[in-house]
Parts: structure tokens; sequence; C-alpha cells
């Protein structure tokens, strides 16, 4: 099938690389014209696991990018695979959709045979039905005998992203008439996975409920953690056990020191939101962020509850990412931490294997360092705030600092005497 | 083989004591009340649980069960001792230990007399109790040291009603919190010989961290049902179909798919108690629990949600009939502690509304929280002449309804479990769909 992708970020860049290996013939309209030379040069603009070697196997022969909508109308399908990022009241910012559906409505003016619009991006339910449908229907001048739309999200994990694709555990497919869903199915034809078809607005709820409920799970293990760190029970012994019920699964039941990335607290404040706008208000969804929010100043409690008043103390922080495998810090967890310390007037010195720069934009003052030693050298305490696996056999570099106080975030060290921020 | 004596006659106590006699072991139970003696004598429970009375009548014939008047003797003859009392819930919360202190008193008085014991305590208790009050009470009582004259261990069941029979021989996991090395390795055997071939994980811990896995699996599956009535009472603003969206949610291997049906909310004798329970400890040493109160918090407005609901169709209640199908809080047993019913059926009162229920077990037991109100003999009874409806358990009788709403005087049907599927007919509605 010839497949459109309308968006050259994280999603659309995997998601078209993937359509690309189960041979299809995919082009990626991006609007920036350095990404759009490395996407055709075969150089992943972005850094995730598996995704370069398919770009380079790709470029140029049935995967290409382009900064104009000119060739969608020649293509079966277009996944629309725009951000959707939070507004500052958590509600979602549809401004790139609405942008994406005005150039892929007039682009499609002059179509021929059948075309699929397919929302892929994140976005709250009734969006599918009530902007993109309308907008590109209006733009484009045509109905809808000959234009089909389908909300399809993603369900990709960042560091396994390429093979969350290619082996999913679902395929969710939610579309206006099931003409458009049998073309979409058709897209995704060869992938050994379950597939359920819905209404739109189901398909866009899906999402944001799974999202919410691993979300949950992590703010549960975390209430449980403090409970049982007061109470001198190892929470993950306890959570060993516990996951062993078929009913709950043993997934994202680790304590620690909260949930980051561009996906849980945005998509998590953006349901708040929309439950509130109908009038419910969300009490178990709204005490998850709660946790999550508390969770880092609780690292900070236990800091202080160690080496008292912390101005003018040095603070090693090893780990920036908002996990490990990435260098995306949105919404990490060292960031509240970090901003907390320099609050308090603390010294910062941070390493992150690929995370550095990325902080630095946030705080410019910040000193990184090109290891853990560096960073650590002369501190009077460490935060370990995110499981890169070097971390796990850290043990004489702590002897490089001032006192060896280590309090981790998440549970990756092996060494003695380090204190667990749930454990 | 060892011997087995089990302290407490309930519902974790028996089926856990009629299962260990149908593997052969020699269990002895005691009660002081003759009439349980004579019940149990003729092969049957006191109380309701699927294929428990088969195994019951097997056993006690084959003389594997004995039961016996003096819990000293049945100590004394055995080498572990199961303490499988209740632990009920207390008005702020926190559990009542009555029942776990005079237990551990007459283990203790008995074990003067005996070495090598192995104490188990299988009821569910508060993070603390066995090393806190359990074990100092045996000691005094004895006169002997854990450890080194008698072993203590903490095992929680994780017995669902309505199954419990087939969970206790088929677990997912086998949890064991030991005193010390020794007593775990004791009971790891005991549960080996149990099991044979088909021994689940054992797991070995301590006692505390033993307690509070009880508490954590099943504040974590009532976090489930809130989660999913909570995104349920968000679909249903939105006109989303809530069953749809929950099974592909199930579907991602991090989730698992069960315990995600939205509807009236969770009841029974373990989620809300041990819920409360978890909450009042976390209290206790400081740590106000924010997520635990909002599983409580939504769980308590279902019901309330219900009967919004019920207002919106029919707006004046006062001197309706409603009529409530469903009384027990799940299908296929005739418990009723903390049912969504009662709830419901409490309110429904305060509006005047004159209530005729059904359930197909739990009538009887109903009864005794709400004399005054009209208990049918059929679905169709209770709906006769009725104003509305609702449907407050899943039992698989209801979900053949269908020409039995036609003796309803108004066929307004609200379904608070997704229960009824012949919905023509009638003004159908879901509490969460």
């Amino acid at each position: 099938m010839r497949i459109s992708v309308i968006g050259g970020g994280y999603v659309g860049l995997v998601s078209a690389a993937c359509f690309a290996e189960m041979g299809h013939k995919v082009n990626i309209v991006e609007v920036d014209p350095e990404k759009v030379e490395k996407i055709n040069s075969g150089i992943s603009p972005i850094y995730e696991k598996g995704l370069d070697n398919l770009l380079s196997a790709y470029a140029g022969h049935s995967l290409s990018a382009t900064a104009c909508y000119d060739d969608i109308s020649d293509s079966d399908l277009s996944f629309i695979c725009v951000g959707s990022p939070s507004q500052k009241n958590g509600s979602t910012d549809l401004s790139m959709i609405e942008s994406a559906c005005i150039s892929l409505g007039k682009a499609l003016q002059d179509l021929e045979g059948y075309h699929v619009v397919v929302v892929k991006s994140t976005v709250p339910p009734g969006t599918t039905e009530s902007v993109v449908m309308p907008v590109v229907l209006e733009h484009s001048g045509l109905h809808n005998l000959k234009l089909g739309f389908a909300m399809n999200p993603e369900f990709l994990r960042e560091g396994l992203a390429v093979q969350d694709f290619l082996k999913p555990n679902r395929i969710v497919i939610g579309s206006s008439d099931s003409n458009a869903g049998d073309i979409v199915e058709a897209a995704y034809h060869g992938l050994n996975a379950p597939i359920i078809r819905t209404g739109i607005q189901e398909a866009e709820m899906i999402k944001y409920a799974s999202n919410a409920f691993l979300a949950t799970k992590i703010s549960f293990s975390n209430e449980v953690g403090n409970i049982c760190k007061r109470l001198g029970i190892d929470v993950y012994e306890v959570m060993n056990g516990v996951g062993m019920d078929p009913r709950i699964s043993p997934h994202f039941l680790n304590a620690g020191a909260g949930f980051g990335g561009s996906c849980f607290p945005k998509d998590l404040l953006s349901l708040i939101r929309l439950a509130e706008m109908v009038g419910e208000s969300p009490s178990l969804l709204k005490s998850v962020i709660k946790i999550n929010d508390y969770q880092p100043r609780r690292i900070i409690e236990l800091l202080e509850n160690r080496i008292g008043n912390l101005e003018g103390k040095r603070i090693a922080i090893l780990g920036l990412a908002f996990k490990n495998d990435t260098d995306d810090i949105r919404e990490s967890r060292s960031i509240v931490v970090i901003s907390e310390l320099e609050r308090r007037g603390a010294e910062v010195s941070a390493y992150d294997p690929v995370a550095n720069s990325a902080m630095k934009k946030i705080f410019p003052k910040l000193v990184t360092k090109e290891c853990a030693s560096d960073a650590l050298r002369g501190a009077d305490a460490c935060l370990v705030m995110t499981e890169w696996p070097e971390f796990a056999n850290l043990d004489k570099q702590f002897d490089l600092m001032k006192s060896r106080v280590i309090i981790e975030g998440r549970k990756i060290l092996k060494c003695k005497g380090v204190e667990g921020i749930c454990w | 083989m060892k011997r087995i004596s089990v302290i407490g006659m309930g519902f974790v106590g028996l089926v856990s004591a009629a299962c260990f006699a149908h593997k052969g072991f020699d269990v002895l139970v005691s009660t002081h009340d003759p009439k349980k003696v004579e019940m149990i004598h003729a092969g049957k429970a006191p109380f309701y649980e699927k294929d428990l009375n088969p195994i019951l009548a097997e056993v006690v014939k084959k003389g594997n069960l004995r039961v016996i008047a003096g819990r000293r003797e049945a100590i004394l003859d055995s080498d572990i001792t199961f303490i499988a009392v209740g632990t009920p819930s207390k008005a702020d919360g926190s559990i009542d230990l009555g029942f776990i202190k005079s237990s551990a008193k007459e283990i203790g008085e008995a074990l003067k007399d005996k070495d090598g014991h192995l104490v188990v305590v299988k009821s569910t208790v508060a993070p603390g109790t066995t090393e806190e009050i359990v074990k100092p009470a045996i000691e005094k009582y004895s006169g002997k040291e854990v450890g080194s004259d008698f072993g203590l261990c903490m095992s929680p069941e994780f017995l669902r009603e309505g199954n419990a029979v087939y969970d206790t021989l088929n677990p997912d996991r086998i949890v064991i919190g030991e005193s010390d090395k020794s007593a775990g390795d004791a009971l790891e055997e005991f549960y080996r010989e149990f099991y044979g071939e088909k021994c689940p994980p054992i797991l070995r811990m301590s006692l505390v961290a033993a307690e509070m896995v009880k508490y954590t699996s099943n504040a974590l599956l009532s976090t489930k049902i809130s989660f999913a009535n909570e995104i349920g009472n968000i679909c249903k603003e939105f006109g989303i179909d809530t069953y749809e969206v929950m099974r592909a949610v199930g579907m991602d291997h991090r989730l698992s798919p069960h315990f995600l049906r939205a509807g009236v909310g969770f009841g029974g004798s373990c989620f809300p108690k041990d819920v409360n329970a978890l909450i009042h400890k976390a209290k206790e040493i400081g740590y106000d629990p924010t997520l635990l109160k909002a599983v409580m918090n939504v769980n308590e407005e279902q019901p309330k949600r219900m009967i919004k609901l019920l207002e919106r169709k029919l707006p004046s209640l006062k001197g309706k009939k409603v009529a409530v199908l469903g009384l027990a809080f799940k299908n296929d047993t005739d418990d009723i502690r903390e049912s969504r019913a009662i709830p419901i059926i409490r309110m429904l009162l305060d509006k005047n509304v004159r209530v005729s229920v059904y359930d197909p077990l739990a009538n009887e037991n109903m009864r005794s929280i709400f004399p005054d109100i009209e208990y049918c003999t059929g679905a169709e009874e209770s709906l006769r002449n009725a104003d509305a409806c609702l449907v407050v358990t899943e039992w698989e009788e209801f979900k053949k309804l269908d020409h039995e709403f036609d003796v309803m005087k108004n066929k307004v049907v609200i379904d608070g479990r997704k229960v009824i599927s012949s919905r023509e007919g009638i003004d159908y509605d879901g509490l969460c769909w």
C-alpha cells in the first residue's frame, strides 16, 4: 500500500520505518527541512533503538520524506502523527493537529480514488469526529464517500518502539465505517496481533485509559512503598508476591521516584480535564498525579533527614533522562529534584549517559559531568534518579564522595549502604 | 505426614481444613458450638461455598477430618496449627484482633506442654500483628521462645468466595512469612507435600512482608475496580462504551484483563475491610494514603450514582415501588457483607420507596438488616407492578431475564453490573455504559 505519514517526530518516524519494513511504500511529510534531509539520507533525527537500521535500509527506496503535502493524494492512507502537547491547564493543544488537517484537506482536493485519514496522535475523545473530520472535509471539498476516517492509537514505549510496533499486544482501530477500518487493518496485514475494531471515540479513550491505568499502577506501588518504608518492609518483596496474581500482572509495580516522560503525565492531566469538563471529579486519577508530584519531594525530605540543611551542600545527581535508554527528559523526576535543590541553595553536579545536554537547556547553570565518578567527587550526598544499567555496579566510585550518603529513587544499585526512596 | 489443626471454622478455616484432609492429612478442627459439630459430621458446611460439601462429606467419612470440642486437645494432637479466625473491621477501619488474641493465648497455654510445634497465621492481619501480638502472646502463655521451642509463620490465603476450594488446590503462589528459617522450612515442606508435583512458586519472606502482600493484593484489585468505575463514569458522559475500552486496555500485557468491569462497586468481607485497614495502618504511622482513600471514595459513590440515575428517570421516588435484583455482594454466594445492595436499599428507604427484592441465595441473610422490605422468591414476583428495577448482582440467571420485565408498571431498568442482555421493550440504562 502507499502510506503517507504526517509528522516526522518520534511516533511518525517509527511508524513510517516499520510500515516500510512491512513492505509498504511510505512518504513522511515533515515541515522541518533539516529533518527531511536527515531522513532521506537514512539517518534518524532521534535516538531510538533499531530505528537507524530501518531508515538506512529503506531511505531512498520505499521510504522518503518531503516538506510538502503534494503526494498525499496518491496514497491510500495517511497517518496523522503530529504532536498534541499539554497546555498549562492540562488540556490538549490541538493546533498542530488542526493545521495538519488543513494542509491535508487541501492536498486531497484532487484525490481520485478512496483515501483514509487515520489519526495516530493521542487526542481527547471526540477530537477525530469534531475536529479532524470537519476540517479535512471542508478543506478538501470532498464528501465522505471518497474519504474515510479512523483513529488508530499507538502504544509505543520509548527505547522499545520498533519492537512494540512490529510485535504489538493488540492493534486498536476505531473507524467511522467498516470500509475505512478494513483499509487500516490491511496496512497492518502480516503482524501477529489481535485486532480490536471499535468506534472512533472508544479508540481515542483506549489510549488514555491504558496510560492512566499504567500510571495508576506506578502510583499505587509508590503509595504502598511509602507505607512499607515506614514499616521497615521491602516493597519489592511484597510486589513480587502481589504481581504473581494473574489478575494483576507483575509489570509496573516498581516503587520509586515516580513516572515522567511525554505521555503519562500529559495523558493523565488531559483525561482529568476532560472528566471535569463533563462534570466529573475523578478522585482516583487526581490522587495518581498527587502521589507522582510528591515522590520527588519525598526524596528531598529523605536527603534533608540525612544531611540537614542543603544550603551550600554538593549533591550529585545520577540520571537525568525520564527513564533509561533515552535522552528524553520531558517531565523527568530529575527536573523537580534539581529545581528543589537549587531553590534550597545546593550545588548540583549531574551525570547522565546521554541526557546531559538536554537538561542544560532547562537548567543552563547546571554542572554536568562526563562520568559518574566526576559527578560524585567531593559530593555530600548522591541521588540516583534514572535506572541506567551502568549505575548498577557503581560502588567504589562512591568513595570519591565527601560522605557516602546515597539515596536512590530507582532500585538499581547493588552496593551496600544505600537508602531507597521507598525501601 | 504432619498432623494439622485449624482454629476457626469460618470460610477460610473450613475450606483449608477440608482441602488438607482431602489430600490425606489428618486434620483436627475444634468448635464449642454443638450445632456446627453436628453439621460438619453430616458433611455440611454451615455456609454456602461451591464444591465444599462433597469434599467435607468425603473427608469426614474417611476420618481424615475430625471435629472436637476442645482446642487444647486439637493443638496437642497435631504438629502444625493454622489460625484462621475472623478479623472483622471496627468502626474506624482498623481490625478487631479479639479472636486472634484469644487463639494465641490458647495456643500458648497448650504449648506449655509441647515442643517443636509450628503455628501459622492464615487470618488477614494488619502488618506487624504476627510479630507484635501473636508472638508475644504465645511466648507469654507457653513460657517458651519462638525459634528454639516453636516456629511461627504467616501465610496469607488468596481465596475467592465461590472458588475457594479450587483456589486452595490451585493457587497462583504460596507466600510464607517466617519467624526463622526452620519455621519457614517446616511450612514449605508441608506445602510441598500437600501440592506434590503441582507445587506453585513459594515465596519466603519476613512475617510483616507476608502480611503486607495480602493487603496490597486486595488493595490493588480494589484499585483496578475503582479505576474501571472512574473511567466508566467518564465514558458514560461521553457516550463511550467502557467495556469496549477496557477490553482493549486489558490486552496490554502490563495490565491483565481482569477486574476491569465497571459497575456499582466492590463489596464482600475482604476488599472494603482490607483497604480500610491499610488506610488506617498508614495513617497510624503518619502517612496519608491519597490513592487508597480515592479507591474507597469511588466505591462509595457508585451506589449513589445508581440512585441519581434512577431519579433522573423517576424524578419523584416517594411511594414508588422499586425492585432490587441481587443482594449478595457477588454471584454464587449468599454472603451479603458490604454488598452494594445495602446502601442502595437504605437510600431507597430513606426516599420512602417501597422496596421489593430478590436474590437466589441471599434473601434470608439480608432479612437481618432489612426485616421490613418485601422478599420475593423469583425475579418476576419482585418486578410485578414495579416502577423501576435496579440490578445489583451479576447472577447468571439475571442474564436471561426478558419477558419477566413485562409485569412492571414502568419498565425502567438500571443495570449496575452489565448483566441484562435482552434490552428490547424496556427503558434500559447502564450505570457506566
